[in-house]
């Protein structure tokens, strides 16, 4: 057996899919979609956008550099940090703003030796734990039929994604960081629907559908240590 | 005799040809070491749904193989924020695991440069033929031809080298 054909054998097994395919189908086509019939408008909206913000880009910039950099406020952060005592305190301060579901302590995080970051990453490193386990509790909270804890998670998911996500304007580059008046902590979400879909997904659990915010749970989770929902 | 003229697709409809297509992005992002393949999938198929007008309706495969591997290295990047080794691997050019069912095999595809053992992979695994394949990693047919030919060498040594013996140099592989 040659090289390829051994590659070709080994390729590991399909795992079924698990969920309910026809289900999931009517959900997705339940969003809004990028339908011919839409496009016109939008793509007129769009080119009005365009306009405006070229026009009030010739008229307000000094250099076209400021314009790439400095667009509404987003710019690129090259501030970095490598201690990690500095790293933290960025993350002890940001867990102060944030909340966790009922018993669960903040897990312990630090930046590894030889890495660098940049300011608001321990921050978002904290809102994300703090997403992450409260999906995992409304995934509980409903499978237990629990609708005080269903409505306490939710209630914190809304909180967390108004105060605490913001979206980066589209092609923005790694390290870009929101206008300087945005309060900490804060998790970044690149311009690609995701926050769409994670709003989706809170949307479907909070008309009782867990499948989204269990997703997101499993594929999260990792070693936090989330207590059961009493 | 007269054709009827065939009535414009709707969306769902042409969704519907692209959502075929589940089980192997499933795949793709189980063989690539997604905690949650499903997930993966599904996540997939609402940014092809939201963005149906992009999406190749003949062949959707490396389409939807490409946004399947930026939700793989978001998912990456979000857990890795929990180790050090994980950290590295958190480049935006890092590559998911590889796990393939023989041990050996794993082995060699983890030797490999991340570029090869993904043209290897598209090819050998999930049956792209080296034009799509070169479509997935958005490269010109030509280039992905030499790339695949220099993985494929690569490969071969390395396997010769973990103990399988008189492997060619030079092995088959689909045309287009």
């Amino acid at each position: 057996m040659n090289a390829m054909d051994r590659l070709r054998t080994s390729r590991p097994a399909s795992v079924p899919i698990e969920a309910d395919r026809e289900a999931l189908f009517d959900r997705i086509v339940a969003m809004p979609p990028s339908g011919a019939a839409a496009r016109p408008a939008r793509r007129r909206r769009k080119l009005v956008l365009v306009a405006a913000v070229g026009l009030a880009v010739t008229l307000t910039a000094g250099t076209a550099v400021a314009v790439s950099t400095n667009l509404f406020g987003w710019h690129t952060d090259n501030t970095f940090i490598k201690d990690p005592r500095v790293w933290g305190k960025l993350y002890r301060d940001a867990t102060h703003e944030l909340r966790l579901p009922p018993g669960m302590v903040w897990p312990h995080r630090t930046l590894a030796p030889h890495t660098i970051t940049n300011r608001s990453e321990p921050g978002g490193m904290a809102v994300a734990i703090s997403q992450t386990a409260w999906e995992c509790y409304w995934t509980e909270a409903l499978r237990a039929n629990d609708a005080q804890a269903a409505g306490q998670a939710r209630a914190a998911l809304t909180d967390l994604v108004r105060h605490h996500v913001v979206v980066a304007p589209a092609g923005s580059p790694e390290n870009v960081a929101p206008p300087a008046g945005t309060r900490p902590p804060f998790m970044i979400y690149a311009s690609d629907g995701g926050l769409g879909y994670v709003k989706h997904s809170y949307a479907l659990a909070a008309a009782g559908d867990p499948s989204g915010v269990a997703q997101s749970c499993r594929a999260n989770r990792g070693d936090l240590q989330i207590p059961p929902v009493r | 005799m007269n054709e009827r003229p065939t009535p414009p697709e709707g969306p769902e409809a042409r969704f519907r040809r692209v959502f075929a297509h589940l089980q192997p992005v499933a795949d793709y992002a189980a063989r690539r070491g997604s905690s949650d393949p499903e997930a993966i999938a599904a996540e997939t198929m609402a940014i092809a749904w939201r963005r149906l007008d992009r999406v190749p309706v003949d062949d959707p495969r490396p389409w939807l193989f490409v946004t399947a591997r930026n939700l793989l290295m978001a998912e990456r990047r979000k857990s890795s924020r929990r180790s050090q080794a994980d950290r590295a691997l958190a480049r935006p050019d890092a590559v998911p695991a590889v796990e393939s069912a023989d041990p050996a095999v794993t082995r060699a595809l983890r030797a490999l440069p991340e570029r090869d053992r993904e043209a290897l992979l598209l090819v050998a695994w999930e049956d792209l033929t080296p034009a799509r394949a070169a479509e997935a990693l958005g490269i010109a047919p030509v280039a992905f031809r030499v790339r695949l030919l220099r993985a494929r060498r690569r490969f071969a040594r390395s396997l010769a080298a973990d103990g399988l013996p008189n492997t060619p140099d030079v092995l088959e592989v689909k045309s287009t």
